[in-house]
């Protein structure tokens, strides 16, 4: 469905994406794994169109969208949830759900609260606290947030960058569970970009290893983490 | 944070008086090949340059936008006026303790502004910017209104003329404000390649960060003010001397000007001050002299060249906001 | 008493207009994020357009409506022309850092005051003009006492009025206005969420303009026109921005009547040249005191 060829992203004379080549299966768990500075972050925002590449080609459903706005890729299909600060602090949290549906009012007007329905069906926390501000949330609450944003959308492809930082595992749990059985119910692909590889690889079908830019490994996830050498090479346990 | 050893402080300002040598060689040196009228405008280009250094310095190396840099060039000029009218002081004492007026009033504006950012501080500087001649016209036994408090350059003493030759006063002019200016270099490019200089760029660069590390940036940045203050005082005494010291003489559009300046020649740098001093100054005489053959109505000619500068502010700002001396120049910026 | 009459009906209808400058900044504040300093300037230059169809023979309401439009084709052009290049600028040494990335859109905007002032020079030769009323300058008869508020007056608050009323919907409840404010607040995240943030910040630039052309259009009556009658009502009107919060557009009206009050009290009760000191002092005070305005809230000073 999304296929990356010898993609190049660069920041000044810094190489943070140094020819990866990928694919993002349809409604399967794919996973970037990898060290810190591994170029995980940049490779979502690359294919979300915060970056611009230097070459390669990203093609989405078949067709190019290399150069392509963010506003425009979202509405292709493709969602991204960054890391950090992904939701609006001084909006509440319907409005940050809301903001995520907004492009999809005038064709699908009514399908529009049903999609806020289900996260909030998904997110039970984030419906007690729909009025309050977004900055008064938790942090898995807020991640939570960020997620239902994306999902409000009805991606085809959900790009969830490092939802683990800063978080406490139960909550982790919790939040992966649910896209997990999002992808398996819904036929979701999910493109997640995991520093903790070891709950990353237990969810997903396929995995990717980066390393300075560049594809270390690309396999079921299931050999991945099996591969104990790999593992200590280059995720040090 | 290590002091500075003596030995770099020492080179620091071998590096700034050569610089300061330079500069007033070659003021000289063009300034004689000039004809009067040119002569004229080279004098205001020095007296311009020094507030055009302060906004450098203030909104350049720290950060801070203020759009009222004009009301403080019109303390500077009241308070040499005022010496040199009510206390028959020269020149080369009043314009001197100007700067420590005008330092006072930046102590004053830097503790109302430190705790302000962005359009807040340039809103509140504007609106300093305007009371202030209302001021003048407040205490109009003081400060003659909008009539304003007449002083000038005067005539060299006769030493001079018996070393040098009797000057023209456009001569005059330059070599008043030439020993001004140079001092004013020499101290502006001392900070800018000092701590000082460096703390005051951590300000602009990351507040945060700053903060954190632990210096006390409040008093910075009035700090900041206190200096960038001392320098447009000094340019508006002098701007005072060209004949008259009132309202007419300060009005909010000056501020703008020298942001303006600052802008086009390069925000960052003291060579970025000087070339945009000399943009906004001869640009009127440049437009008149390309459009000269061709017959303006005096509604359009007159408009012109605040048209072109506004132009050219905004160009800059967005097509190159280093403006046209950039950041190459200079290793600190 | 007639004094204090005099001073609170002025006060009210000069606040009006000064609520209606400040919503206006107000406005372009909370969709693209920064402080419009040329926003006089376009009121300014849409008041001109109108008085020349007024002078030429045309009715007011026609010139009226013209203006409006104008404003907000002006606002548009403004943000494609400037605004947009300048926010779509990426690689610069100068612009990594915090405080000259909020100063260059207000480097712009004066920039773009200085245009719209020179423009104006050369178009109609920064000539003064007067300009109509729509409505009576007379007071109202009540009682047998000729009240000091006109019907002019009453035209200004009601206008003031229902342009709040709209514009907190407006925000509030449309989807326009969330994307609006989504994109002045994070644009990062309203991109991901598919706001197309350009052309939302364009529209916020033409509401914000058409405001201002209204508040020219009100102000003009009672002062006359020039390129440069309208740089105190900017003045004011941030300083009422600021008093009543800058995010606030209810704030934005009781700052403006704030403000419209104090100028009117010190105009009557003491003299004219102590009104600049008098608005200097109130900015002061509130900046000293709460920074963030009567009804901003706490992330209103977030530059």
């Amino acid at each position: 469905m999304l296929n990356i060829e010898n993609l190049v992203t660069r920041f000044g004379s810094v190489i943070a994406i140094d020819g990866v080549s990928m694919m993002a299966q349809e409604s399967k768990i794919t996973t970037v794994i990898g060290a810190n500075g591994a170029g995980k972050s940049t490779l979502l925002r690359t294919i979300s169109g915060l970056e611009h590449p230097s070459s390669g080609s990203i093609t989405w459903k078949g067709q190019s969208i290399l150069g392509k706005r963010p506003e425009e890729i979202v509405r292709l299909g493709i969602a991204h949830v960054p890391e950090g600060h992904a939701v609006i602090s001084e909006l509440s949290v319907e409005e940050n759900i809301s903001m995520g549906s907004l492009f999809r009012r005038r064709k699908f007007k009514s399908d529009v609260s049903a999609a806020m329905d289900e996260m909030y069906a998904l997110f039970p926390r984030l419906k007690e606290r729909r009025k309050q501000l977004a900055g008064t949330l938790s942090g898995g609450e807020r991640q939570m947030l960020a997620i239902s944003r994306a999902l409000v959308s009805r991606p085809q492809l959900l790009l969830l960058d490092e939802p683990s930082l800063g978080l406490a595992p139960l909550v982790v749990e919790q939040i992966i569970d649910s896209v997990n059985t999002l992808c398996r119910t819904t036929g979701l692909s999910v493109l997640l970009v995991e520093q903790n590889a070891n709950t990353a690889l237990s969810v997903a079908d396929h995995g990717v290893l980066l390393a300075l830019g560049k594809v270390v490994a690309d396999r079921p996830a299931s050999e991945l983490k099996a591969d104990a050498q790999l593992r200590a090479a280059y995720l040090g346990y | 944070m290590r002091a500075v050893s003596k030995t770099k402080q020492k080179s620091i300002a071998r590096t700034s008086l050569i610089r300061t040598l330079v500069f007033t060689v070659l003021i000289l040196l063009v300034g004689a090949r000039f004809d009067a009228y040119n002569q004229g405008q080279l004098a205001v280009v020095l007296i311009l340059f020094i507030g055009v250094l302060s906004v450098t310095l203030l909104t350049g190396i720290s950060g801070q936008l203020s759009l009222g840099q004009g009301a403080l060039m019109a303390v500077g000029g009241y308070s040499t006026a005022l010496l040199m009218i009510n206390y028959k002081l020269s020149l080369w004492v009043a314009v001197p303790l100007s700067i420590i007026t005008s330092a006072l009033a930046g102590l004053l504006l830097g503790v109302a502004a430190a705790r302000l950012r962005g359009p807040y501080l340039a809103g509140t500087t504007l609106v300093i910017a305007l009371a202030i001649p209302t001021i003048a016209n407040r205490f109009m036994s003081v400060f003659k209104g909008d009539e304003g408090l007449p002083v000038d350059v005067g005539y060299p003493p006769q030493w001079f003329s018996n070393l040098f030759g009797e000057p023209t006063y456009e001569q005059w002019q330059i070599y008043v404000a030439l020993p001004f200016a140079a001092i004013a270099l020499f101290f502006a490019s001392n900070i800018l390649m000092s701590r000082t200089g460096r703390m005051w760029r951590s300000i602009r660069d990351n507040e945060t960060a700053t903060s954190l590390s632990g210096v006390n940036f409040s008093r910075q940045k009035i700090f900041v003010f206190v200096v960038s203050s001392s320098f447009a005082g000094l340019s508006g005494a002098l701007y005072g001397l060209r004949g008259l010291v009132g309202p007419s003489v300060y009005p909010v559009s000056l501020s703008l000007l020298l942001l303006t300046a600052a802008v086009l020649g390069g925000i960052r740098s003291i060579t970025g001050a000087f070339i945009g001093t000399v943009i906004v100054v001869f640009l009127p005489d440049w437009i008149e002299l390309v459009l000269g053959n061709f017959e303006l109505s005096e509604q359009v000619s007159n408009f012109l060249p605040a048209l072109i500068s506004s132009l050219l502010l905004i160009l800059t700002v967005v097509i190159n906001p280093a403006g046209v001396a950039g950041t190459r120049l200079h290793r600190h910026k | 008493m007639n004094t204090f009459l005099a001073a609170l009906s002025s006060g009210t209808s000069r606040g009006a207009i000064f609520a209606l400058v400040a919503l206006g900044l107000v406005i372009v504040w909370r969709g693209a994020g920064i402080v419009n300093f040329a926003q006089m300037g376009q009121a300014m230059f849409s008041t001109y357009i109108a008085s020349t169809l007024i002078n030429s023979g045309n009715s007011y309401w026609i010139a009226f409506f013209v203006a409006l439009v104008s404003g907000a084709a002006l606002g548009a052009l403004l943000d494609v022309l400037v605004m947009r290049p300048l926010s779509n600028k990426k690689q610069s040494e100068l612009l990594s850092s915090e405080s000259m990335r909020a100063a260059v859109p207000v480097i712009a905007s004066l920039g773009i005051l200085g245009v719209l002032q020179a423009l104006a020079g050369i178009i109609w030769a920064a000539e003064e003009r007067g300009f109509p009323a729509p409505a009576k300058q007379e007071g109202f008869t009540f009682a047998g006492n000729v009240l000091p508020f006109t019907s002019f007056d009453l035209f200004v608050v009601s206008i003031v009025t229902v342009t709040l009323i709209i514009t907190t919907l407006f925000f509030t409840k449309t989807g326009i206005g969330l994307a609006m404010r989504a994109t002045a607040l994070n644009q990062e995240v309203a991109k991901l969420s598919g706001i197309r943030t350009n052309r939302t910040r364009t529209i916020s630039w033409a509401i914000s303009g058409a405001a201002s052309s209204l508040a020219g259009l009100l102000i003009t009556p009672t002062s006359n026109l020039s390129p440069n009658t309208l740089d105190l009502v900017l003045i004011v009107g941030f300083t009422a921005a600021v008093v009543g919060g800058l995010d606030s557009p209810a704030g934005a009206v009781l700052g403006g009547f704030i403000l419209g009050m104090v100028i009117s009290f010190v105009t009557f009760y003491d003299t004219p040249e102590d009104v600049f000191l008098a608005i200097l002092a109130v900015l002061l005070l509130v900046l000293i005191i709460r920074p963030r305005g009567i009804l901003g809230s706490m992330d209103a000073r977030r530059v």
